[in-house]
């Protein structure tokens, strides 16, 4: 199997697997027990967010448990926004969000939210000036993602922050940082709140995190917690969580290291691509080297992501979260429908070798010649 | 040149008699805490000086900043001439570094053949200076910039600037003390206070499960874990104080449960003190906080013990308690909510002004002294040390 699609999840790390193996079986006791059961997973469970919040050099109550991304983007956006009703109704995300930040937009503009989307630049920065000209007394949040999930664009956020505090210094920043962690560095200083999602770092499905600056508010999505101020009220799942600390310390290990090796793979797929006149790579400065989009222009992506199935490799369309719809990040950075409608994003790890992405470019050539036969003949 | 840390010591320079005493055991303590380290000391009766094998020197100094005896600690340089001119040159070289306006020079000469007095170096190398740097003057009141120079045996040592140390003894010199330790506030600062006057401690926590938690007694372990970082390790004794406090409960008059209690904790601290070899009981008693800390109440509690009793925070006031806490980073733990056995069974109108004939009445209701003698032999030791083994680090 060659697998290219490392931007839609990844395979679970042996390491990550034992600790949460261990955890099950060694501390199965619920933290919320007074027994030593109970003392023991707990211990475990604090250790493990020490762990990360040591990590990220914020505190421990900063970080809050989730199911996944979407959750936590869920909890971020809607939790800001009704507890900031009464200073403003405004809110301002990119043009190259991951679906689930418009879905949640659309859902606030129900309750009378207003939701503005400030522009990029070609090179898929947000434009600075437009963001500025967006902001209002009444804007209580923006929301931009530190790495575009089909394009890998990245965004200065440091920068974005300080636009935005000194434009309005009520309003919060939140940022999907899914398609960051574990790719590049990343800091939470850089932001109000923050999202993450374990299975894109080699971690479990159903656990994310939620990182929340300690004085900042948020309405509870969930209620059910004698405790105050507990977001996701409920038994942790500590095994979960502990997994999630390995997953988190093994992912940010010697990222420039694998940043370097993921570029030379990423320049060796472009060059032997870019002699194929039906193929548009959709790259800018901007993008990381760990996801690559290209436009087929004469094939329909689903066709040519079967058609390489029958030989055991596995690419992505779009982002898996919205696969068979225009691409709405490269609608967004070149504004082209058929271009946008004909996307394949090939996203790469430290685990891809030389050797795959060598059979990789060879089938993609026999499929391609293929199914553009059919097509222009 | 080299580089190297040199120690001033505090208080020990007015020790006459002891000091060989006093330098040899702050040069076993720092040697002790820089284990880690590839390092060098040697000292004489003025100054001890570290050398650095890897030149890692900040993370040293922070590591001396927790070490008691140290009045200074400063970074300086180790120049092996007594020659001036030589001197003047490399300290030509070092001022390169600094920047200042103004600046005085400060020689110390413990080298008396050296012919000039320190008055007399002090114009030498202020004049070299202002003939060689650039845009400066002489300011003996307030300089941007002292220039440390001590003129000692064989060799030269040239400093700017100093950061202050803890103060106070060594920790050992004094001997040992046992530290009843709570849990609360005040112990643990009372632990701290007795090793800055050079008293080495060894904790005592009594425990009663299941009344007290398993999280109670991890806290007392966090606790002595940070007192630990003064004292080199820290022995922490748990005594099983169940039967002791229930047969107390069940057969003594409530007014005077805390009374007795206490003077069954003094009772075995006397103990464990002599087990140990410790001169004196430590502990955290503030007079008047509770109705055991009256002082007619601390009489009588004091009464079954012959050994001295320290309470380096007698005298002060909860909030001075608190600084002190919350500068030495116990704070947090001690505020955490867990049952203590000082808190449990507790009667709601303890007496404050507890007769002494009549605790003693009272205690011949229970077999205290086989009860003190099962506790005792069942008594638990812990090693603590400042760092952490990490429980979970195979599945973290």
């Amino acid at each position: 199997m060659i697998y290219l699609d490392y931007s839609a999840t990844t395979p679970v790390s042996y390491d990550v697997l034992e600790s949460f193996n261990k955890a099950c079986k060694e501390y199965m006791g619920n933290p919320n027990s007074l027994h030593s059961l109970g003392v023991k997973a707990k211990g475990l469970m604090n250790s493990a967010t020490k762990q990360i919040s040591d990590q990220f050099n914020v505190l421990d109550s900063e970080i809050i448990y989730t199911s996944g991304a979407t959750e936590s983007n869920n909890m971020a956006l809607i939790g800001v926004a009704l507890a900031n009703i009464k200073k403003g109704n405004h809110i301002i995300v990119s043009k190259l969000e991951h679906p689930s930040i418009y879905k949640i937009c659309e859902y606030l503009e129900t309750l009378g939210f207003e939701i503005s989307y400030v522009n990029n630049n070609e090179e898929g920065l947000v434009d600075f000036d437009n963001l500025r000209s967006l902001i209002r007394p009444e804007t209580i949040l923006v929301s931009i993602c530190a790495v575009n999930s089909e394009i890998g664009i990245r965004q200065p956020l440091k920068m974005i922050r300080q636009i935005i505090k000194k434009e309005n210094s009520n309003c919060l920043f939140h940022s999907d940082m899914t398609q960051a962690l574990g790719k590049i560095p990343v800091s939470f200083h850089d932001v109000d709140l923050a999202s993450c999602s374990m299975h894109k770092i080699y971690g479990l499905k159903g656990i994310g995190i939620l990182y929340k600056n300690s004085r900042i508010q948020l309405v509870p999505l969930f209620h059910g917690s004698s405790k105050d101020n507990d977001l996701r009220p409920g038994t942790p799942a500590v095994p979960l969580i502990a997994s999630s600390a390995k997953a988190i310390r093994l992912a940010t290990q010697d990222l420039d290291r694998r940043e370097t090796f993921i570029k030379r793979l990423n320049e060796k797929i472009v060059k032997e691509l870019s002699n194929y006149d039906g193929i548009i790579i959709n790259q800018t400065k901007y993008s990381i080297p760990h996801i690559l989009n290209i436009s087929l222009v004469n094939i329909r992506p689903e066709t040519f992501i079967h058609a390489m199935e029958e030989y055991d490799i596995y690419l992505g369309t779009n982002t898996a979260c919205s696969s068979g719809e225009l691409s709405s990040s490269v609608m967004a950075l070149f504004n082209d429908k058929k271009r946008a409608a004909s996307t394949i994003r090939i996203s790469l790890s430290h685990l891809t070798t030389t050797d795959e992405i060598n059979r990789f470019l060879t089938n993609f050539k026999i499929v391609y010649n293929k199914l553009n036969d059919l097509v222009t003949k | 040149m080299k580089k190297l840390i040199i120690i001033k010591y505090g208080e020990l320079t007015t020790k006459k008699e002891n000091i060989n005493q006093f330098i040899r055991c702050l040069n076993e303590n720092i040697k002790s805490k820089l284990s880690n380290f590839n390092i060098v000391t040697n000292y004489d009766k003025g100054r001890l000086f570290i050398k650095s094998l890897d030149d890692n020197y900040d993370e040293i100094m922070n590591k001396l900043k927790e070490i008691f005896g140290i009045h200074e600690i400063i970074i300086g340089y180790e120049i092996a001439t007594l020659d001036l001119a030589e001197i003047e040159n490399i300290l030509l070289n070092l001022l390169k570094k600094e920047n200042f306006q103004s600046f005085k020079v400060d020689t110390k000469r413990s080298n008396k053949k050296i012919n000039l007095t320190s008055i007399e170096i002090n114009k030498e190398i202020g004049s070299f200076i202002l003939k060689n740097v650039l845009n400066t003057k002489v300011d003996v009141h307030n300089p941007d910039l002292i220039v440390h120079l001590e003129l000692r045996n064989n060799e030269s040592y040239i400093y700017f600037t100093s950061i202050k140390g803890l103060g106070g003894y060594p920790v050992g010199t004094l001997g040992k003390g046992i530290l009843m330790l709570s849990g609360g506030i005040d112990s643990p600062v009372a632990g701290y206070l007795a090793m800055k006057r050079g008293v080495k401690i060894e904790a005592l926590y009594f425990e009663s499960p299941p009344h007290t938690s398993e999280e109670a007694k991890d806290k007392v372990e966090a606790l002595a874990r940070i007192l630990s970082k003064y004292n080199g390790s820290l022995k922490l004794h748990v005594i099983h104080f169940t039967e002791i406090q229930e047969a107390i409960y069940k057969n003594i008059p409530h007014e005077y449960l805390i009374t007795i209690m206490r003077r069954m904790m003094y009772r075995i601290a006397e103990i464990i003190c002599a087990r140990e070899n410790a001169k004196v009981i430590i502990n955290g008693e503030s007079i008047g906080q509770v109705a055991s800390q009256t002082l007619t109440s601390m009489r009588a509690i004091n009464e079954v013990v012959k050994l001295p009793v320290i309470r380096p925070v007698a005298c002060f006031d909860k909030l001075e308690i608190i600084d002190i806490a919350k500068k030495i980073a116990t704070y947090e733990t001690s505020i955490l909510p867990y049952e203590d056995c000082c808190t449990i069974f507790v009667p709601e109108h303890p007496i404050i002004n507890p007769n002494m004939k009549k605790c003693e009445e009272y205690e011949k209701l229970i077999p205290y002294k086989d009860l003190i003698y099962q506790a005792i032999k069942n008594h638990e030791v812990i090693k603590i040390t400042p760092n952490k083994k990490n429980d979970y680090e195979d599945i973290l």
